[in-house]
């Protein structure tokens, strides 16, 4: 990943925000006991973080890295912190840095939000904060008692230069055209200028025989449904020079996210059905040859039909995130339980979980669980028909 | 009744740690720890009990039968027995569904495998669960572990459809078919649960567990534990507590797909899948089950849409999408 393989190592390095990596710098060469705790605010990808771990090392701290999830309530807060708040000296040089402060949430779970501020007012070591924005309730609390340095959007120009110093020291080439869309793109975001940098320069060939331009996934997708004839659908479809995974993937988010007649739903998932097959049994017998006949069973998805958009996601953010966040959750619980009951974790869930907490609902069962599994069950016991 | 997990290491993130054993649950309390309490299906467990007279000759087993008939309960009291005061660290128990392919197989069995006993075992005792979970080339593959580690190790293939096995497997097995165990064996074994537990169940009530569970005894005991939560085991307690299961939102998903709900109705299965982990396949078994209990006049057309998408998902393709494709033209059956 480019991203990451071209993070600063000094912050000299790092662009833009002079004025607050400067502000930086000094309060860390002037830190003492007491001083104020600093807050970095600012969009993702300009180098909140990484500015916090340069500088950390550049003054030779110990990093204690916290994010939200570790600070969520009181307790562990204080289990974690106390020892280096404790000057246990066998820790080093530590200092503090919280990211993504402004994740502190949690029904009434107030309490982790509160011990922070406790802790940012009698500062005995270096404590850095980051966010991306500062204007919840909680974020106004905790701006009290620190100093805020805000981090703006990285100017196109400098993103212009950073961005052909990566491609020359990858030593890869991007069009002038494709150069201006990625850094449009970011809006000031430079991870996200790199990943889509390197998206481009990686996603497809420059010299294909087609004789028409490469487009990317987005406007492929756009212009195939909106396209006039069935030949243009074709050129089009046959310019998306991505990975065959992604191209089945991303008619299928596109289709899925579209408002069609059940008939016309149904057809054109058949035909991407077809063509996840071919896919998979070239992937299982390795015969890329194959892969020629895909594009022939993609193009019968055509018909001139502006409600068919690119969509990247294809299913609801309630949805995607009970899946990262409670799904990984039952997962890991039900793949323990399921390994006492010595049975599959997919037949815990569907048989055992939904009993077991029936009775933890009844009071006749008791699990006691870490703390971080505590929502979850009650969540699923409320959820129980 | 305590079941106790921590997750201490909060930075190591998702690792909960179980301190306190499941034995909340009266399915593992009680579990049956020796072939002569296993219910029913006497003919096998006689047979086993002269094959392991002599463990040195007892040769690779396949136990196959729907679920909660005993399958792994009596591969765990043949372990026990053979190994005696060594089964824990002389057992390997794994379950296909929830290993990540043959490799993470392979990796496991080798290092279980890797040295002879050191104690005065036979053997030392492999036990596979829902082996037909795996692919025929995943199989393929497991051939050759099973050969590679014959001199050390025996193998307990389990499956629930036999079918699904390789021949060069089932070949190199003593095969036992479990049959589903009969209602008066699944009554008395719930009444006496029951009495142990000290709760009061009128015949209706077990009755009716049964009815429900259909000759899978872990499904009924735990219905019969769920109706106990409420107080006594009554029809009108064990109905409150039936249809808890996920089988029931599979049941909801195929009425609410053949509809017309496309998007509800995929919506619902993906958080079965993604956030509960019901496997695939599992959903598709329900589905099935799903189909046959609802009697529909087009039974055998949706039937067939089904075939068609686990046959596809069968030979490589991704399941997100032929299930989806599947729901949308399960929607258009009754249009
Ligand atoms: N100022 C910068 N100079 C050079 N590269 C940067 C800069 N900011 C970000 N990057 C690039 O983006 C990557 C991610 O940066 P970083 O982790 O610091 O983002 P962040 O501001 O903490 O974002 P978030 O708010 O999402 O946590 C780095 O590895 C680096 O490649
Ligand atoms: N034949 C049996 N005799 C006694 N208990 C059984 C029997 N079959 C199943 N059970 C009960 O159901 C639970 C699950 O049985 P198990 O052997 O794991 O089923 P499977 O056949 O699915 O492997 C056991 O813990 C036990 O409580
Ligand atoms: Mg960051
Ligand atoms: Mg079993």
């Amino acid at each position: 990943m480019w991203s990451e393989k071209h993070r600063p190592q000094n912050v000299s390095d790092m662009i833009g925000n002079e004025e607050s990596r400067a502000a930086i710098m000094e309060w860390f060469a002037k830190w003492k006991k007491g001083t104020k705790p600093i807050l970095l605010v600012g969009p993702p990808g300009i180098g909140k973080t990484t500015i916090a771990y340069l500088t950390a090392k550049q003054f030779g701290y110990d990093m204690i890295g916290l994010n939200a999830s570790d600070v969520r309530s009181k307790s562990r807060i204080n289990e974690i912190l106390s020892p280096v708040l404790g000057n246990v000296s066998v820790l080093g040089t530590p200092m503090i840095f919280v990211d993504e402060v402004d994740g502190i949430h949690g029904r009434g779970d107030y309490g982790g939000a509160e011990a922070l501020i406790q802790i940012l007012k009698e500062p005995t070591v270096p404590i850095v904060l980051a966010a991306n924005s500062d204007s919840s309730e909680k974020m106004k609390s905790i701006k009290k008692v620190v100093k805020t340095i805000y981090f703006k959007p990285i100017p196109p120009r400098l993103l212009r230069v950073y961005l052909q110093n990566i491609l020359k020291k990858e030593a890869a080439k991007l069009s002038p055209g494709s150069l201006i869309k990625v850094i449009d793109k970011s809006h000031g975001d430079i991870r996200s200028m790199i990943n889509l940098a390197q998206s481009f320069v990686t996603g497809f060939n420059p010299q294909t025989e087609q004789s028409f331009e490469s487009v990317n996934v987005e406007d492929g997708i756009n212009a195939f449904f909106k396209a006039k004839s069935l030949d243009e659908a074709r050129s089009v479809l046959y310019s998306m020079q991505i990975d065959p995974r992604q191209k089945i993937d991303a008619f299928y988010s596109s289709v899925i996210t579209s408002n069609l007649d059940n008939h016309t739903f149904s057809d054109l998932l058949n035909i991407l059905s077809k063509a996840d097959v071919l896919y998979g049994k070239i992937m299982r017998t390795q015969n890329w040859r194959l892969l020629r006949y895909l594009n022939e069973i993609l193009i019968k998805l055509y018909k001139n039909d502006e409600r068919i958009r690119y969509s990247q996601y294809n299913l609801s953010w309630p949805l995607l995130n009970r899946i990262r966040w409670d799904g990984r959750k039952i997962k890991a619980f039900s793949l323990l339980m399921a390994k006492k009951l010595h049975l599959s974790s997919s037949a815990f869930v569907t048989i055992c979980l939904p009993y077991l907490l029936f009775c933890v609902k009844n009071k006749t069962l008791e699990v006691v669980l870490d703390t971080e599994f505590d929502d979850i069950i009650e969540k699923e016991i409320e959820l129980l028909k | 009744m305590y079941i106790t997990i921590t997750n201490s290491d909060l930075l190591v993130g998702f690792e909960p740690r179980v301190h306190m054993l499941a034995s909340g649950m009266w399915v593992e309390k009680y579990r049956p720890q020796t072939l002569s309490e296993v219910v029913n299906q006497t003919e096998i467990i006689g047979s086993l009990e002269a094959l392991i007279k002599d463990p040195t000759d007892m040769p690779h087993l396949l136990f196959s039968g729907s679920a909660g008939v005993g399958k792994t309960t009596t591969a765990l009291c043949i372990a026990r027995q053979i190994l005696g005061e060594y089964v824990r660290d002389y057992t390997l128990e794994l379950n296909a569904s929830d290993e990540r392919g043959i490799g993470m197989v392979r990796e496991k069995v080798k290092k279980f495998s890797r040295y002879a006993g050191m104690a005065d075992v036979p053997f030392k005792i492999i036990i596979l669960d829902e082996a037909d979970e795996m692919t025929a080339d995943a199989q393929t593959a497991l051939r050759r572990i099973i050969e590679d580690t014959a001199r050390y190790c025996r193998f307990i293939l389990i499956a629930n459809n036999i079918s699904k096995i390789i021949d060069p497997i089932q070949s190199r097995c003593a095969t036992f078919k479990f049959t589903s165990i009969p209602q008066d064996d699944v009554i008395n074994h719930l009444e006496s649960i029951a009495k142990k537990e000290k709760v009061k169940a009128d015949k209706k009530g077990i009755q009716a567990i049964y009815d429900y569970s259909e000759g899978d005894l872990r499904h009924a005991i735990n219905l019969l534990q769920a109706t106990a939560s409420l107080g006594a085991v009554t029809e009108e307690h064990v109905r409150a507590s039936a249809g808890l299961t996920k089988t029931t939102d599979v049941d909801e998903v195929l009425k609410i797909a053949l509809a017309g709900k496309i998007t509800d109705a995929r919506e619902k299965m993906i958080e079965l899948i993604k956030v509960y982990g019901m496997s695939e396949s599992d959903f598709l078994k329900y589905l099935n089950s799903a189909v046959f209990k609802s009697k529909h006049e087009k039974l055998s057309d949706i039937l067939e849409v089904i075939a068609k998408y686990d046959y596809r998902i069968l030979v490589g393709a991704n399941p997100e999408i032929q299930l989806s494709a599947l729901l949308a033209e399960l929607g258009k059956i009754e249009s």
